[in-house]
This record gives structure tokens, C-alpha cells and sequence, in this order.
């Protein structure tokens, strides 16, 4: 009796083992299709992003930082020289007397630069007047010499002046040549100028000047018409603007 | 001017730097009047300092000389990655100022190889051809004939475009039977600014100012109205130089029967910037 119980409960147990293993194997009609749903949604995902990752640029990262703008200031152009001086001119066969004149520089390059110059001077007595007597040759307003010049320069010799140890000044010395005119006498002529002057800068704005020009130009007011040459010694004082 | 490079000052120096010192310190209301006026001043050369432009040096370094020409001697370097602010400029130098206050003059071609705060270059005007082709201003003189007269003559002129010029002639010409001046507004056509020699057109009006020579019993001075019409041509010299020859046909608008009929012809030095 006790065995017939043991056979039951071995062949319950059996059945019961092929059962269970039989339920885990057995895939199910619908489970299958679920899986199959699940993985075409993940394979249709998956061909999304790498559609969107075709199409799309790929995203740049933007710096946080602001871009200096820089503004340009203009740039001071130091190139023009504009001054005054006083100094003496000599006036052929009128004597020598004080002559004031301006002056009007632009420095195209290190070496070269344009000047105009216009200046004023009284013309004085001929020997012939002084030893005549009472001869007058010309009036007061005609013994007025005005005169102005366009000249190029070309600074020659440029360099540096020492006043002691401690303090160095450039300098240079020019040489001017130009063409102008002069009124004299009540009457124009054209004149030609040639001269050089030596130039000092105590700082970067201000120059001294000694200048010398020979201003030559033909004059007929003593009978005939002769060549004549009139020096004139500058001191003057510029500053560059 | 440069600063002193002497680091170690002379006794006498120093006793003039003593007794100063002593000076100020019993002048105290002034002392402090003057400090006032020195913080102003320095305020005011902050201000004009911010004004300035900046550049930084890429090459290995930058030379400053004592003077703005080729043969001053170069008395300071500044290194890569430093900066100078720009003062002035004069010719084709730069006066600069470095990090630590010295002064001094940079050439314009060493300049150009410099940079900005933001990296770009740092770009101007050098005055080279290129600059002959394309520029704002012009200045010139020269001789020449004004009908028979001797001619002097200036002139200065504003660029439109590289094409188009307005220009401003002053003249003054002297001559055996009349003296006088003239001023005359046109405009340039420069057919071809990038040939380094180009035909020049001209068109223009002014006004003649004609006084008859003392010796020669005329009418007294008169003033005429005047047009021009003229051809030349322009040539690239050097640097900012050109040379510039043209002929140019007046008419003298005058108060008698018929107008006076001139031909002026001249060359001229001229420079661009």
C-alpha cells in the first residue's frame, strides 16, 4: 500500500516537472508577437536618430566670451610746420634792413618737404641817393620788398645736437630751392631761391630755424637790366601741427 | 626726447632734489595747490591716454630711435607680445610710447607688421604706389606759361573717387605787359590711376585778376571771369612724389567785344597723402 503511494507521488512529481519546464519553453502565439512588435519599434528608432543625425549639422558650441571690438582712433599727423621769424634782408644796391616773414611747411617723406614763404622787408637807400643829395628814387610805398617763395627742401644732413650730458635735441640742415615772386619798386618779378637752414626741435613740436636764401631776380631800375641776388638771414621759430 | 637712462644721480643731484624737497615741505599750502594741479594733470593725460591706439608687437621685436630719420641711432627694443601706444605720427614715423612710459620714434614700415588688441593688423597709409593709385589729397608747385607770362602755380586737390579729382589752382603770373593772379576750381579725370604714367583731363572756371606793368599805359586793373579745358599727363616719381605736366586752354570771359583766348602750360611737383 505504502508503495502505491510512492509511485503516486513520484509519477504526480514527474508530471509536474515536465509541466513547468514544458510552460517555460512554450513560446505563446501572442507573446511572440509582442517581442516582434518591441524590437521593429527599436530597429524604426534606432533609423530616426541616424536620419536626424544626417540631416542636422552637428551642433557647434558657442563661446561665452564677447568679442573686443576695437575702435581705430585717427592717427595724429604731425606733418605740417607753420612759423614766423625776423631776421635781415639784403637788398641789391638798397642796403640791408629787417625783413619779417612767414612760414609754411608740409614733410612728405623724412627727406623731402614743400615751404612757402612770404615775408616783408623795407628797402633802404641806393649810394647813389645817399651821395646825390636830395635825390629820391623811389616813394615809401614803393621801396616796400614783398616777396613769397614755393621751395622743396631736402634735409641733408639730418642728426643730433648735445647741450651737456643730459639733454639731446635733433636737429638738421636743409637745402631749399623753389621759384616765387617779389614786389618791389611797384613792379612784380619772378624770383628764384636757393638757401639752406639749419634746424633745431627742442621738443616735438617746435622748431628753430637759421636760415639763409639767396633771392635772385632781373632788375632794370638802375638803367639797365642786371641780374640781381638778395640775401636775406632768417631766424624764426615753427611749430608742427 | 628720451628719458635719462643714468640710474644713479650726482650728489649735486641730489642735494638740489634735498633742498627742493625742504622748500616743499615748508610751502605746505602750495604743496598742496600744486599736487591738486598735478593730479589734474595727471587725470588729463589719462583722459588723452585712453584716446590712444594700442598695438602689440608680433614680430621678435620693434626698434625705437631717438629721431624720425634713417641714420638715429635705435636706443630701446620692445619685445614680442608687448605694446606701445601710438602718439603721433610724422612722415613715415610713428612716435610711440612702450609699457614702461619710454618714448620713441618706430619706423612706419615695422609698425605695419604689428597688431591690434583683437589680432588684426594694424593698417595705414604707407605712401607707396598702391597709395599713388588710391589717395585723399594732393598738393603741388611749379612753373611754367600763362599766354607768353611767367607762370608760378600751386595747387591742391580732394579725390572724389581714384578717377575724379576737385582741384583748387592758385597762380600768379608775370609778364611783359601784364602781371596778375589767378584762382580756379575744376575737376581731374585721371583715366588710368593704377598705370604708373596716366593721361589727365581737366575741366574747369576761376577768376583772373589782371594788373597792366606800370610801364605800359593801360587800362587799370581788371578782374575776368575764366574757363579751362586741358589734357596732361600724371607719373609716379617716388615715396609720395609725382610729377605732373599739363596744358590747359583758357577763355577769358572779358568786359569788351570778344573774349581773350589763352594756353597755359605748366609742370608741377606734387605729392599725395
Amino acid at each position: 500500500m505504502e508503495s502505491r503511494n510512492r509511485l503516486l507521488l513520484l509519477t504526480a512529481a514527474v508530471a509536474a516537472t515536465f509541466l513547468l519546464s514544458g510552460c517555460a519553453s512554450f513560446r505563446w502565439p501572442w507573446h511572440k508577437d509582442k517581442v516582434e512588435k518591441q524590437q521593429t519599434e527599436d530597429e524604426a528608432a534606432a533609423e530616426e536618430e541616424a536620419e536626424d543625425a544626417d540631416s542636422t549639422p552637428p551642433r557647434v558650441i558657442e563661446p561665452n566670451v564677447a568679442r573686443r571690438k576695437i575702435k581705430v582712433p585717427k592717427i595724429d599727423n604731425e606733418n605740417w610746420e607753420v612759423g614766423l621769424g625776423m631776421g635781415f634782408m639784403s637788398i641789391e644796391d638798397f642796403g640791408t634792413s629787417s625783413t619779417y616773414a612767414a612760414q609754411l611747411s608740409y614733410h612728405v617723406t623724412e627727406d623731402f618737404f614743400f615751404r612757402l614763404d612770404a615775408g616783408q622787408s623795407t628797402a633802404g637807400r641806393t649810394s647813389f641817393e645817399t651821395l646825390g643829395g636830395n635825390i629820391e628814387l623811389l616813394t615809401g610805398d614803393e621801396r616796400r620788398f614783398t616777396y613769397y617763395s614755393l621751395s622743396l627742401g631736402y634735409n641733408f644732413l639730418p642728426g643730433e645736437v648735445f647741450l651737456g650730458r643730459k639733454l639731446a635735441m635733433n636737429s638738421g640742415f636743409y637745402l631749399l630751392g623753389g621759384i616765387g615772386s617779389v614786389k618791389f619798386a611797384g613792379d612784380n618779378r619772378l624770383t628764384l631761391n636757393l638757401g639752406a637752414g639749419y634746424r633745431v626741435l627742442p621738443t616735438d613740436w617746435l622748431a628753430i630755424h637759421l636760415g639763409v636764401q639767396d633771392r635772385v631776380f632781373d632788375s632794370d631800375l638802375l638803367g639797365e637790366t642786371k641780374v640781381t641776388n638778395n640775401f636775406e638771414t632768417l631766424l624764426s621759430a615753427t611749430v608742427f601741427f | 626726447m628720451e628719458p635719462s637712462i643714468t640710474t644713479t644721480r650726482s650728489r649735486r643731484l641730489r642735494r638740489t632734489s634735498l633742498a627742493f624737497a625742504l622748500v616743499l615741505a615748508c610751502s605746505a599750502p602750495v604743496t598742496s595747490l600744486a599736487k591738486q594741479t598735478e593730479e589734474e594733470k595727471a587725470a588729463k593725460a589719462a583722459a588723452a591716454q585712453e584716446k590712444l591706439l594700442q598695438v602689440f608687437v608680433s614680430e621678435p621685436y620693434l626698434e625705437l630711435s631717438t629721431g624720425p630719420g634713417r641714420g638715429y641711432p635705435v636706443f630701446r627694443v620692445v619685445e614680442r607680445e608687448q605694446s606701445v601706444d601710438v602718439l603721433f605720427r610724422r612722415t613715415d614715423w610713428f612716435k610711440v610710447r612702450d609699457e614702461q612710459g619710454v618714448e620713441g620714434w618706430a619706423r612706419a614700415r615695422d609698425m605695419r607688421r604689428t597688431k591690434l588688441a583683437d589680432g588684426s593688423p594694424f593698417v595705414f597709409n604707407l605712401g607707396d604706389r598702391a597709395g599713388f593709385t588710391s589717395h585723399d589729397w594732393e598738393l603741388g608747385i611749379g612753373g611754367g606759361d600763362y599766354g607768353g607770362a611767367n607762370l608760378i602755380s600751386a595747387y591742391g586737390a580732394y579725390s572724389l573717387t581714384d578717377y575724379m579729382k576737385v582741384e583748387l589752382t592758385l597762380s600768379q603770373f608775370l609778364g611783359n605787359s601784364s602781371n596778375g593772379y589767378k584762382a580756379e576750381l575744376g575737376l581731374m579725370h585721371v583715366i588710368v590711376p593704377e598705370w604708373r604714367i596716366s593721361p589727365i583731363l581737366e575741366l574747369g572756371t576761376g577768376f583772373v585778376i589782371t594788373e597792366p606793368r606800370a610801364t605800359i599805359v593801360l587800362p587799370s586793373d581788371r578782374t575776368d571771369q575764366t574757363a579751362y579745358a586741358g589734357a596732361g599727363i600724371r607719373a609716379y616719381l617716388t615715396r609720395r612724389f609725382f610729377v605732373r605736366a599739363d596744358y590747359r586752354w583758357h577763355t577769358v570771359f572779358t568786359s569788351r567785344d570778344d573774349n581773350q583766348e589763352l594756353e597755359e602750360w605748366k609742370v608741377v611737383i606734387a605729392c599725395f597723402f
